[in-house]
């Protein structure tokens, strides 16, 4: 059961790199075309929902971790961040306002690296 | 194996969170090929292996020998299953995503896909099955 928790766990956080790579090219130049972003943003909205409800089921499943754990609840709080500014990213790309997304969207790209850290190192864990 | 998990050396982080980061790249830059090949952007996707792929493979293998030699799985008899599936599906994929790159590279420069815009397709394709198949083996440990 954790086995598999974990890999669809995993599989939704690499959903979201799908989306945080295609905004970056995006946010380098590349043009954003329909199919490109619609994959992209359906990634962020699967991998968003995914990597929350798996991994908080992951959290109660194992004795290990309580649900209120720093490192847990940090990992929600850059999370509803990361949703914010996705959500932001998204509207305004699907607007043609590209250019004012960048910051957000690497401010985004920074949430979900942090995510990652605490992932890894889970501190206080 | 959940314990293992659970209590991992701190020692073994950094190594790891360079080939999960190298690995989620990876997938995520395969993707955005499909996409842009797809929608015949010839010269994004070329870009995109060029750029992201290929490196975000070398920090994913890089690390992973790596967290292996930390690890030492190398020195098990027999050597897991798992360590197995992925060093077969990493090396075998770096040689599709090479010849992928090259097709990419051909038809940006011819401007027009045709029969290498399949290819750079089917190649990247079958890449990211592999990985797919990779993460479930990093996730669940099969012995």
């Amino acid at each position: 059961m954790y086995d598999w928790l974990l890999f669809l766990h995993l599989l939704a956080a690499f959903m979201l790199a799908v989306t945080v790579v295609t905004y970056t090219a995006v946010a380098l130049g590349a043009p954003a075309e329909g199919r490109a972003m619609f994959v992209a943003d359906r990634c962020w909205d699967v991998g968003g929902l995914g990597t929350l409800v798996l991994g908080i089921w992951l959290a109660l499943y194992l004795d290990e971790y309580g649900f209120f754990d720093g490192w847990i609840l940090g990992a929600i709080g850059l999370w509803v961040i990361a949703t914010g500014l996705g959500q932001t990213v998204q509207r305004r790309t699907a607007a043609g306002e590209t250019a004012a997304v960048a910051t957000m969207h690497w401010l985004r790209t920074l949430t979900v690296l942090g995510l990652l850290v605490l992932m890894i190192w889970k501190p206080g864990a | 194996m959940t314990l293992l998990a659970a209590i991992r050396p701190d020692d073994w982080n950094f190594p790891l969170f360079l080939h999960i980061l190298g690995a989620m790249v990876l997938v995520g830059a395969l993707v955005l090929v499909v996409t842009s090949i797809a929608a015949d952007n010839l010269r994004l996707g070329f870009r995109t292996l060029l750029i992201a792929v290929i490196p975000s493979w070398i920090v994913m293998r890089v690390a992973a020998q790596w967290i292996a030699d930390k690890e030492h799985v190398d020195d098990l008899d027999p050597v897991p299953a798992w360590v197995d599936i992925g060093y077969s599906t990493s090396e075998g994929s770096f040689l599709l995503l090479i010849a992928a790159t090259v097709c990419a590279g051909i038809a940006a420069r011819r401007a027009r896909g045709g029969g290498l815009r399949t290819a750079v397709l089917v190649l990247v394709a079958i890449s990211l099955v592999a990985y797919v198949v990779a993460i479930w083996a990093m996730s669940t440990k099969p012995s």
